[in-house]
């Protein structure tokens, strides 16, 4: 396999959206076009991510609808739809491409505009994942597996409301640097937990997890070049390689895995892309993690490799996770509060280390940060793609 | 009440899957009887959803993945006025969605 690099990464504000679905691809997409500087060298492929577009946005074929709107032609375009694991499985796509020698640069772009429908809209189509016989037609939604397995994997390793609040104050906090993110207001351990007010600031969502719990519903779009080592060579900016990619899969019902706490797919995805990488998870830097809710930013920072199992709150406890801590874990702000526009999250997540280890993110800036992992989980957790990015000198 | 929600049990290991696969997934064969999903079992998790994704009568529902006596897990509507982990339920069968179809029977769960 050939070597990968991100040369260039950018995005549109997440947040409520008055532009169309490819407005939104477009910004991002030159934003980063222009980050990555590629002079005359073509753009030989473009891979858009999208989930709802056909269903909420009328609109189909978005890899064909970007090249248009960029003038890329004659470029290869697709699009990618795997659920809220679009966006990774878009840089996979990518990634194959280039490592296969088969392209020098890919642009890959993740976008979704939600906020077109309303609330009760917006869960019925990400809830379309889940199993329709078994699940679906129940009522289940993304935020009631989250409940069902939070009071499973709270009881078992003795995390309480308090862990899940301390996710959410540290992801606002880091939010509130990020220009970027959808939601810049910081929140207190009182006005979402421990004050009487706080039954009516932070209502239930899907016990035991609460609005604080969950993320937000939003537009938005990012982006990322990738390039061949001979494109890298030629280009001026720092090199960042996408060092390792892995995926894994799981079965649709949340019911029938053996552990339902166990999210055997991150563990496999996270393996694999370390393995690819010649890299450890305690090589880490700094990471992404998909916490669309906040007890999955625990649990995939167990599954990870990162804290044995059941320590993951323990790690929060001390500080660990926090920006200038041992593990700084989604200094953007994350899907908490950055925002999670499905489609686009999993190319996000990689724009922002990205900048990360560029030493591009200002007053978010993890120190000296040169290895990055980033969890792109979908389904829940029936499909995910994990990567590990490394800057080279 | 005549609806029966049914899994598959598999001609050569006996494995009952719920829901169904082409495929056993514990040893890959592919022939199958139907079975009846039933019976009685313990609450393995549950959740008070108050996001939903269609209009229900209720301001939230009451969701449960249970884990029926003989090792069948299943997800549906619990109906119990004081939920616990581990408490004793039996499965039953009412409506569980309104859809533009008409409405959608599956399981529930009422305490033993
Ligand atoms: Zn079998």
């Amino acid at each position: 396999m050939k070597s990968v690099y991100i040369a260039g990464a950018g995005m549109t504000r997440f947040g409520r959206s008055e532009w169309p679905l490819m407005q939104l691809a477009s910004v991002a997409s030159l934003a980063a076009l222009k980050h990555a500087n590629l002079g005359g060298v073509p753009v030989d492929g473009v891979v858009v991510a999208n989930m709802g577009a056909a269903r909420i946005n009328r609109q189909t074929a978005l890899g064909s609808a970007l090249v248009d709107q960029l003038a890329l032609y004659p470029a290869a375009a697709e699009s990618v739809e795997n659920g809220p694991a679009s966006g990774a499985s878009a840089v996979k796509v990518g990634f194959q491409a280039i490592a296969s020698g088969m392209a020098d640069v890919v642009l890959v772009t993740g976008v979704e505009r939600m906020r077109v429908v309303n609330g009760m809209e917006g869960t019925d189509f990400v809830a379309s994942l889940s199993h329709p016989i078994a699940e679906y037609i129940y009522g289940v939604t993304l935020p009631s597996l989250a409940g069902l397995f939070a009071r499973l994997f709270m009881e078992k390793h003795g995390v309480e409301r308090k862990h899940l609040a301390m996710v959410a104050i540290k992801n606002h906090a880091n939010a509130a640097k990020n220009p970027y993110a959808h939601i810049q207001q910081t929140i207190t351990m009182e006005g979402i937990l421990t004050l009487p007010e706080a039954v009516v600031n932070n209502p239930p969502i899907a016990e035991p997890l609460h609005m604080f719990d969950c993320c937000p519903v939003s537009d938005g779009a990012a982006s990322l070049v990738l390039v061949s080592q001979e494109v890298a060579a030629k280009l001026k900016g720092p090199k960042v390689r996408l060092a390792g990619m892995g995926q894994a899969t799981d079965t649709h019902t949340v019911h029938e895995r053996k552990d339902p706490t166990d999210l055997k797919s991150v563990r496999i995805a996270a393996e694999q892309a370390f393995r690819r990488a010649g890299l450890k998870p305690e090589d880490v830097d700094v990471a992404e993690l998909h916490d669309a809710f906040t007890i999955l930013e625990i649990a995939e920072s167990e599954a990870s490799g990162f804290f044995p199992r059941g320590e993951g709150h323990k790690a929060l406890e001390r500080g660990d996770t926090q920006l200038g801590g041992r593990l700084p874990i989604n200094p953007s702000g994350g899907l908490k509060a950055k925002g999670h526009p499905v489609g686009a999250t999993g190319v996000a997540q990689l724009v922002e280390l990205t900048w990360q280890l560029r030493g591009e993110c200002g007053e978010r800036q993890v120190k000296d940060a040169k290895i990055a992992y980033a969890c792109n989980f979908g389904g829940f957790g029936n499909n995910v793609v994990a990567s590990v990015l490394q800057r080279e000198a | 009440m005549s609806m029966k929600v049914t899994g598959m049990k598999c001609s050569s290991c006996g494995t009952v899957s719920y829901p169904t696969h082409a495929v056993c997934p514990s040893c890959r064969n592919e022939t199958f009887e139907t079975v009846v999903i039933e019976g009685e079992g313990k609450v393995l998790t549950y959740t008070d959803v108050y996001a939903l994704a269609v209009e229900y009568e209720t301001r939230y529902l009451r969701l449960a993945i249970v884990e029926l006596d003989d090792g069948v897990r299943v997800t549906g509507h619990l109906l119990a006025d004081k939920p616990k982990l581990g408490m004793r339920v039996k499965t039953t069968i009412g409506t569980v969605r309104e859809m533009a179809e008409g409405a959608i029977q599956g399981l529930q769960f009422v305490a033993v």
